[in-house]
This record gives C-alpha cells, sequence and structure tokens, in this order.
C-alpha cells in the first residue's frame, strides 16, 4: 500500500500549530515512515498539484478569497483535519466578531480598508465539512499524534467531552483555585491533558468551550472568588466567538 | 487491646525510622504541595514527609487503582496475541489516615467480588500500609465521625498513633511486625502507655462529634426518602460537572477503557482510566440518549452511590468522611450541607405527616 | 515496576474467526463466529458478550444464535460508530476478540410452561431470536408463542427471510409493522403498540419479552398492562453504556442496579419505580 498524502495548509493563523508538528520530536521519523508529506510550507517549498488524501488546515477564514481557497482544499483531499484553535473554533481571530467588520477594517487597513473585504471570522467545519478536529492554541503534540493514528486506523477521533478539570485532577495538580487564581479548566474542553496547569499555568481556554458547560454557574464561582464576571466573558470571547455561527 | 501487640516508637527516632524504611523498600508518604495541599510520593528522604496533612488531593488508592492502568497488550499484523497484564512493585504506604485506610476497604469490597479483579488484588498484595491515628479534625470539611472512619480498626499492617513524645504502634499483621523487627527501632509497650492510649480515645470521643444531624443506621431511611428532594434541583445550578469531586473520593471506582496504539498500528496496550459519572460521555448510548442527562441527576448518583446503593449490595457506606469532595469543589457545594438539607427537608416532610 | 501477564484476568480475550458474514439491511450485518480453540460459547438467551478489535476498541453485543447451536454462535451488529464500522469492514476468515458470555439473559427455566409473547423493536430482534430459536427448538416445551416486530421502514427489516419462515408456521403468530411504508409493502403500518391489542392471550400465563429502543418500552408496557399482564411476566432488556460487563466500571449502573450484571433483562416489576430505568 502506497503511504497516504499529507499535506499541510494555513489561513489566518500564527501557524504555531504548524510548527508544534514540525517540532514534534523523535515520533515525527516515525511519522515519515508512513505518510508522505506533499506539501508543508514550514518546512519545504514544493507545491503539490494532486489530490491528497489528509489536508491539515490551520487557521480560521476571515475573507472571501479564503472561503475560495478551502473550498478548494476540501475537493482535493480524502480527510480534512482541522489543526488548531483557529481552524477548530476560530480561535482568537474570532474576537473580530466582538467588533463592528468596518470599525475593524478601519483599524487595520487604515482609510485603505474599503479594498480589503472582510467577512466574519469562521472556524473551517462553518464553511467546509470537517473530518477531523485537533483543538488547542498551540495543539497538543500527544492530540495530534493520537489523531493521525485515528485517520491512519479509519476510524473518528472523538474530542473529549469532558473539561479539563478531569486530566488536571489526575496529574494531581493543586488546583489553581486553592492558589487565589481563576482557571478556565471547569469550562474547557479536555485532551491537552492539562498542559498548562501541570507547567505552573492557569488554563486560559484555549480548545474552547466544553460541550454543556455551566456557565451560569461558573459565573457564581467566579463571583465567590471575587473575579470580575467581565473577566470571564473576555476569556470565553478570546476563543469562542464564532460558536454562534454554530447555531445557523 | 493486647498490650503485646502494641510498640513504641520515641519521636525523635521517626526520622530514622523512616530513612531505614527508605532502605528495605520504596515508600509513598504525604508530602507538601503548597497552598494548603498535600500528595502521596514516593519519598528519597523522611524530611520530605508531613506528619500533619489534611487528606492528599488525590487518595493513596492512586496505587491500588492506578489513575491509567493497562489491561491487555496485543499486536496485530500475521497472527493477533493478547496478553493480559499487571505492573506492581513492592510498596510501603506510610501515614495514611483511617479514612482512607477505610476507603481502600470499599475498593477492596468491589474489586473482590466476582469476577475478581486480579490486576488488582496483586497490586493490593505487594502493598503494605502502615497508618497515621489522627487525633484531631483534619479541618471543617471531615465528616469521618459519622462514618466511623475515624478511629483505626482493621485495613492495616502497623498503625501509628501519637502520643506526648512517642507514638503508640499497633501490629495488625506479620507485615508489620517484619517491619518493627527489620528496623529495629522499637520498644515494647507498657501497661501506662496502654492507659495513655484509652485517654487519648475518650478525648477523641469528645472531639470527633457526630458532623451530621442524624445517625449512620437512619442512611437508607433518609435516602429513600430524598430521590425526589429539593437540593438536587439547586445543585444543578451550582455544579459545573468537572468531575472534580469524583476523582478525589476515595471509594470512586469507575473507569473508562480505551485504547492506545503506537504508529506502525501493529501493537499497544488496552487501558482503564478513572472516569466519573459527573460527565457528558459516562452514561451515554448511541442515539446521543442519556439515562442521566441532568445534572442534578448526576449529582444525586453521586450521593446515593455514597450513601444507598451500597449500603444494599456491598453493606457498606461507600463515604469515608474524608471531605475531599467538599475541600475540590470550587463550585462550593460541601457534603455536609447536602445531608444536612436532606435531613431537614426528609424532618419537615415526616413533622407534616403528624401535623 | 515489575510486570507479569495474567492469564486468569477477567479482561482477557479469546480470539474468535469470522466463519460468515452476511449483510442483512444496509445498516446491519450478521456475523458468524467460532471460537479458534474449538470451545463453544456457553450462553443463556438475552446475554451478551463484549467483542474487541484491538486498538479500536471493545463493545457490547448480544448473541444471536440458539445457545443450542454448539457449531458455532451469531452477533447482529449495526454500524454506528467506531468499532461497529470498523467491525463492517471485515472480511471473513479475519479474527476477533470476545469475552463473555455476561448478563443474566431471560430467565427460560420460568418461562418454560407458559405462552411466550415477544415484542421486537427495530435491533431489539437480536437478541430476542436468540429466545426465538430456543422456543422453536424446545417448541413443545412452551404454550402459545406470539412474535411481533416493528420497525421503521421495511428496508430496515432483519432476518428477512427467518420472518418469512416464522410467519408460515402453524405453531407461531407472528405479526410485523413498520412505521412508514414504501409503495411495496404489503403489511402493517403503524407503531408496535398497535399490534398488542389484536394479539390473543392469556394474560395469567404469558410471559412476554420486550427488547427495541429506549423509546418504545413505556408505549409498549402500558398496552401489556391493559391486557392484564402481571408486572412480573414483563420482562425487558436494557441498553446501556458499558465497558466492563461485569459490575466493576461502573457505567451501566441503573440506580442501584448493574445492568450488565444484574440485567440487561429485568422485570418490569424491579424497575416499575426506578425513575432512571425508562
Ligand atoms: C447489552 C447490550 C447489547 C447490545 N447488543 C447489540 C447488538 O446485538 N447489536 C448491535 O449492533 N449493538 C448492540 N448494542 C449496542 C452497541 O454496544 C453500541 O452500538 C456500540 O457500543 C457502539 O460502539 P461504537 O464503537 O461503534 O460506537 P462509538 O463510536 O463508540 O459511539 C457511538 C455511540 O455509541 C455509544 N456507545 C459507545 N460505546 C458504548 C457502549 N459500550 N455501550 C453502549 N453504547 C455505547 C456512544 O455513546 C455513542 O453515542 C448493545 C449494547 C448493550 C449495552
Ligand atoms: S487547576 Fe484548573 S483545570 Fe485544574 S482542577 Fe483547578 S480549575 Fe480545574
Ligand atoms: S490547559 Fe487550557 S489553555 Fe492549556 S492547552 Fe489545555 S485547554 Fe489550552
Ligand atoms: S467538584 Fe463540584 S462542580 Fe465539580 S462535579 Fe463535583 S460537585 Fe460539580
Ligand atoms: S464522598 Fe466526599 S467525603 Fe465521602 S469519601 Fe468521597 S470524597 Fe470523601
Ligand atoms: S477525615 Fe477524619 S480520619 Fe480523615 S484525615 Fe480528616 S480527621 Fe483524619
Ligand atoms: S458495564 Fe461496567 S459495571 Fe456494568
Amino acid at each position: 500500500m502506497s503511504k497516504p498524502k499529507v499535506a499541510f495548509f494555513d489561513f489566518a493563523c500564527c501557524e504555531g500549530c504548524q510548527l508544534q508538528v514540525a517540532n514534534i520530536g523523535e515520533p515525527l521519523l516515525d511519522v515519515l515512515d508512513i505518510v508522505q508529506v506533499v506539501e508543508f510550507r514550514e518546512v519545504m517549498s514544493e507545491k503539490w498539484n494532486g489530490d491528497f488524501d489528509v489536508a491539515f488546515v490551520e487557521g480560521s477564514i476571515t475573507d472571501e478569497h479564503a472561503v475560495e481557497r478551502i473550498k478548494k482544499i476540501r475537493e482535493r483531499s480524502k480527510i480534512l483535519v482541522a489543526l488548531g484553535s483557529c481552524a477548530t473554533i476560530g480561535g482568537v481571530n474570532g474576537m473580530k466578531n466582538s467588533f463592528d467588520l468596518e470599525e475593524v477594517g478601519k483599524y487595520v487597513y487604515g482609510e485603505s480598508y474599503k479594498f480589503f473585504p472582510t467577512l466574519h471570522t469562521k472556524a473551517v467545519h462553518q464553511v467546509v465539512p470537517v473530518d477531523y478536529f485537533i483543538n488547542g492554541c498551540p495543539i497538543y503534540q500527544p492530540e495530534f499524534l493520537t489523531v493521525l493514528k485515528c485517520i491512519l486506523q479509519g476510524i473518528p477521533y472523538y474530542v473529549p467531552e469532558y473539561p479539563v478539570c478531569v486530566e488536571c485532577k489526575l496529574n494531581e495538580n493543586v488546583c489553581m483555585y486553592d492558589r487565589g487564581v481563576t482557571c478556565m479548566g471547569p469550562v474547557t474542553k479536555a485532551g491537552c491533558n492539562s498542559w498548562c496547569i501541570n507547567n505552573g499555568n492557569i488554563c486560559y481556554g484555549c480548545r474552547g468551550l466544553t460541550i454543556n458547560p455551566n456557565t451560569e454557574g461558573f459565573k457564581e464561582v467566579l463571583k465567590n472568588y471575587k473575579i470580575p464576571e467581565d473577566f470571564l466573558i473576555r476569556k470565553i470571547e478570546m476563543y469562542n466567538k464564532c460558536k454562534e455561527f454554530d447555531k445557523s | 487491646m493486647k498490650t503485646e501487640h502494641y510498640r513504641i516508637l520515641e519521636k525523635s527516632k521517626i526520622t530514622d525510622f523512616l530513612d531505614k524504611l527508605n532502605t528495605i523498600s520504596k515508600i509513598a508518604a504525604p508530602v507538601y504541595k503548597g497552598f494548603n495541599n498535600y500528595a502521596f510520593q514516593t519519598i528519597k528522604s523522611a524530611e520530605e514527609v508531613s506528619l500533619k496533612y489534611i487528606p492528599t488531593v488525590i487518595p493513596p488508592k492512586k496505587y491500588f487503582l492506578p489513575t491509567k492502568d493497562s489491561l491487555l497488550e496485543f499486536t496485530v499484523g500475521n497472527e493477533l496475541k493478547v496478553e493480559p497484564t499487571v505492573e506492581y512493585e513492592n510498596l510501603i504506604l506510610f501515614g495514611v489516615h483511617t479514612c482512607d485506610i477505610a476507603g481502600i476497604r470499599c475498593l477492596n469490597m468491589v474489586l473482590s467480588d466476582k469476577p475478581k479483579d486480579t490486576a488488582y488484588l496483586i497490586r493490593k498484595k505487594h502493598i503494605t500500609i502502615i497508618g497515621l491515628e489522627c487525633n484531631d479534625y483534619c479541618d471543617e470539611f471531615a465528616s469521618c465521625a459519622f462514618v466511623g472512619a475515624h478511629l483505626p480498626t482493621t485495613g492495616y499492617d502497623l498503625m501509628f498513633t501519637e502520643l506526648e513524645d512517642y507514638f503508640i504502634v499497633h501490629i495488625h499483621s506479620t507485615k508489620g511486625s517484619d517491619i518493627i523487627e527489620k528496623t529495629g527501632l522499637f520498644k515494647p509497650a507498657q501497661t501506662i502507655h496502654m492507659e495513655e492510649l484509652k485517654v487519648l480515645r475518650e478525648k477523641k470521643s469528645a472531639i470527633f462529634n457526630n458532623e451530621i444531624p442524624t445517625e449512620r443506621r437512619y442512611l437508607p431511611d433518609l435516602f429513600d426518602r430524598s430521590f425526589n428532594a429539593s437540593i438536587w434541583k439547586e445543585l444543578e445550578q451550582k455544579c459545573l460537572s468537572c468531575g472534580n469531586c469524583t476523582a478525589v473520593c476515595p471509594t470512586c471506582y469507575c473507569f473508562d477503557i480505551k485504547e492506545n496504539v503506537d504508529l506502525s498500528l501493529q501493537a499497544g496496550e488496552r487501558y482503564r482510566v478513572w472516569f466519573s459519572c459527573q460527565l457528558d460521555p459516562f452514561a451515554k448510548v448511541a442515539g446521543g440518549i442519556d439515562f442521566r442527562r441532568e445534572r442534578s441527576a448526576r449529582q444525586r448518583h453521586r450521593f446515593y452511590r455514597k450513601f444507598r446503593y451500597h449500603i444494599d449490595r456491598y453493606g457498606m457506606v461507600f463515604c469515608t468522611g474524608c471531605g475531599r469532595c467538599s475541600r475540590t469543589c470550587m463550585a462550593g457545594i460541601k457534603l455536609k450541607e447536602v445531608l444536612t438539607s436532606l435531613i431537614r427537608e426528609s424532618e419537615a416532610k415526616i413533622w407534616r405527616k403528624w401535623l | 515496576m515489575a510486570k507479569v501477564v495474567i492469564k486468569d484476568s477477567p479482561y482477557n480475550l479469546k480470539k474468535a474467526k469470522i466463519l460468515d458474514i452476511k449483510p442483512l439491511t444496509e445498516k446491519e450485518k450478521l456475523f458468524k463466529l467460532v471460537f479458534e480453540d474449538k470451545t463453544w460459547l456457553d450462553f443463556e438467551p438475552g446475554q451478551f458478550i463484549m467483542v474487541s478489535l484491538m486498538g479500536i476498541g471493545e463493545i457490547p453485543v448480544s448473541v444471536c444464535s440458539s445457545p443450542l447451536n454448539r457449531h458455532y454462535f451469531e452477533i447482529c451488529v449495526r454500524a454506528v460508530g467506531k468499532v461497529t464500522n470498523s467491525l463492517h469492514k471485515l472480511n471473513v476468515g479475519d479474527i476477533i476478540g470476545v469475552r463473555g458470555p455476561y448478563g443474566n439473559g431471560f430467565p427460560i427455566k420460568i418461562i418454560e410452561g407458559h405462552d411466550l409473547l415477544i415484542i421486537a423493536g427495530g435491533l431489539g430482534l437480536a437478541p430476542l431470536r436468540s429466545l426465538i430459536l430456543y422456543a422453536i427448538d424446545n417448541r413443545r416445551d412452551f404454550g402459545e408463542i406470539h412474535i411481533l416486530f416493528g420497525c421503521k421502514t421495511p428496508g430496515e427489516l432483519l432476518f428477512e427471510e427467518e420472518i418469512e419462515e416464522w410467519s408460515k408456521r402453524l405453531d407461531i403468530h407472528f405479526a410485523c409493522t413498520v412505521d412508514r411504508a414504501d409503495p411495496d409493502w404489503k403489511g402493517n403500518v403503524g407503531l408496535i403498540t398497535s399490534l398488542i391489542p389484536g394479539v390473543d392471550l392469556d394474560p395469567a400465563n404469558t410471559y412476554a419479552a420486550v427488547v427495541g429502543p429506549p423509546v418504545m418500552y413505556k408505549f409498549v408496557i402500558k398496552e401489556l398492562l391493559a391486557k392484564g399482564l402481571p408486572v412480573d411476566q414483563i420482562l425487558l432488556s436494557f441498553e446501556r453504556h458499558m465497558k466492563c460487563g461485569m459490575g466493576k466500571c461502573g457505567r451501566c449502573q441503573i440506580q442501584n442496579l448493574y445492568c450488565c450484571k444484574d440485567g440487561p433483562v429485568f422485570t418490569f416489576k424491579e424497575i416499575m419505580d426506578m425513575a432512571e430505568a425508562l
């Protein structure tokens, strides 16, 4: 069997997630044993004109040009994977949606903003169907490998439907709330093995809201810990602003 | 209380004891982690150990039922090969409080029930438990006296009780007496020591009051009346379904089973990992039907698992009163308060019937 | 850390070879299996096994063949997710892992000597087929046998040839209905509950065995009670999320019952006061 052809593409993002893939370390050699990377701007200059078995797409969709481009990529690939928060949930780019688009245009491009039509930021699945989601800002390398294996096995990957606290407790961290700091763990999708907390940082919610979060209850918690409520709104908006498009 | 089953260790010798013990076997003991948190960890020297500590973040059940525990190893390819495995080591747990010992007794009950969980039983055989009695409450969240877990009964090899300037140590097994012999630091106990132990226990019965305004024997009735209690609805609003209360509970044992393959896709392992009835995927079946969708139903399930269901099944209350669930809950859901609320509501109902 | 192999682990698997695969509908396939070591699966109708695809997962599946068949056993699998779709991709000759059987199964020794009313909704026919085949093999030990089968559309009819055969037998009363018909469908149209009033039965002497999707139970039970069936003669088999199959993982718990161990078959009497059961 020939090795599956894999390509990486980026849209509006920092390319940090692709960097995470490129820097995955030792397992990268094993990965290259089983897949053929045909396009990956981060590490090679070649371009590929044929079809792909797997396309990893980083970044969110922010303008008409990007919409056309992602549609083409979708047509050319058997499996499409959204890589990183920008691609899976709109991520930080979604913050744009909190503002008037014209304002954003003016702010970024000055008076010439009219020549740069901009759309509301969208996550990839809000524009074309996505087969696999790898959350995180940046992505968590072990999860990338897990998803890759699922792709090769031809089985779905389910993003954990529970919050980061679950993994955090198994790692026996001292809870941030005990340290007197707030933490987005209770309302954020797990899958990163509570990476940030293990390293002494709070969870800032980069993987997006968990399914069925109790946001009202969470507001109460913040109140009891004397943390201003708009802190939460800002944190949630920081990554989840694009969520509103999922409903329509 | 037979005097010949007791030994004395001077307090000044406890470091010597731990360091000697460490040459015999690997030791795990409570270690301070900052911000009033403690964790059981393997130690290098006696200095790391906190003799005064409140229940650790996760209980010592992690040594019996590891957070992640391999069940099978397999290779596919030309021929399918499957091997169930268990990893274990000789380990001495030092400083286990009586509530956590009660927790391990609960796990024993479930995992030695048929069909027996072989891996658990093997691991358990290789662990030695040295208990440490609490002379006072660890903090306001504890309710160990309610379930009788504040006193040493069984489930340990040695039990240390702190008295004026020495520890009186109860030997409960030959595993325990071997340690006494090998470390060679203990003296036989005398009548005076036994007297002092008795005085302490009497003092304790004054300190450890029933923290919850009912008695253990009324639990089945109380819970039989409380399935539709209003507190469950209140918890619906508060609970974040983070699963912390179950992860830290010494008597929770629910797990998920997952697979891990290597990149060749030819070999891998099947393992279990702690899981929780508070989480969304716990009870969902195909088609997305969830038989405990509401947070209120999940919280109720947790409390019934602790205080009702297992009384019928295993004849035991599955709460040790360790207070971890209340300590860890950022939503401020407190076990003692929930039970008290159930009691009040149930009393009110009974009164109404009489009026 | 020392590591040892524990052959007696309850999670150990037996290898089973796929002898035959038969597509039944678009979503369901029937797998004929035999243990590689030539031992046979000793089970009761209504019991289930845990089926493993190594590296993919393990799922509970009812055995749907007759327990008296010593040559092979069968499972009928609907493709809904990870493991089930992967199972559908396997070929004859492939090896899968099996442990079990688990659960209590239908109390056949109690049912024998009575009339039997089988009510199957969709894939619920799988575990009931085992009971039906057993009853056919031991026909003289049962009284009247009624089989009611309902599914959404004619395309979802399972075991069509067998159904055909059952409907022709003189010693079985068979009726079938679909929720939505297509132009070729000649039979009944309507929910399975619509068939119950028409069954001529002696309630005191009848055991009903009901398996189907969760929404079905409440309505069927209502009809059966209206027919005068005693609560302890209504047998229900429940689906719950199951991981261990032996009362350890807690996933399948219905209040104080473990569905995997105390069930999956319960009498209505056992669960009628349980809010989480239905
Ligand atoms: C006692 C019993 C008997 C069953 N008999 C049959 C049968 O004869 N034929 C048949 O096709 N199916 C049967 N099922 C259902 C079957 O077990 C599930 O469809 C299967 O587990 C889905 O696995 P999956 O990996 O394909 O799905 P996944 O991709 O894991 O998930 C798809 C959906 O199935 C649910 N699910 C996942 N694992 C389980 C599980 N262990 N138990 C229940 N639901 C689960 C998930 O919550 C999800 O909603 C039975 C279930 C039980 C409990
Ligand atoms: S530190 Fe954050 S993620 Fe960890 S348990 Fe506390 S709130 Fe949850
Ligand atoms: S801990 Fe939170 S912020 Fe950190 S990677 Fe995980 S989800 Fe993202
Ligand atoms: S720890 Fe508190 S918030 Fe979290 S699941 Fe338990 S009760 Fe709910
Ligand atoms: S329910 Fe709470 S107090 Fe009781 S044993 Fe569990 S964690 Fe401890
Ligand atoms: S709950 Fe009781 S036994 Fe446990 S640590 Fe606290 S005081 Fe000691
Ligand atoms: S399936 Fe594990 S307890 Fe029932």
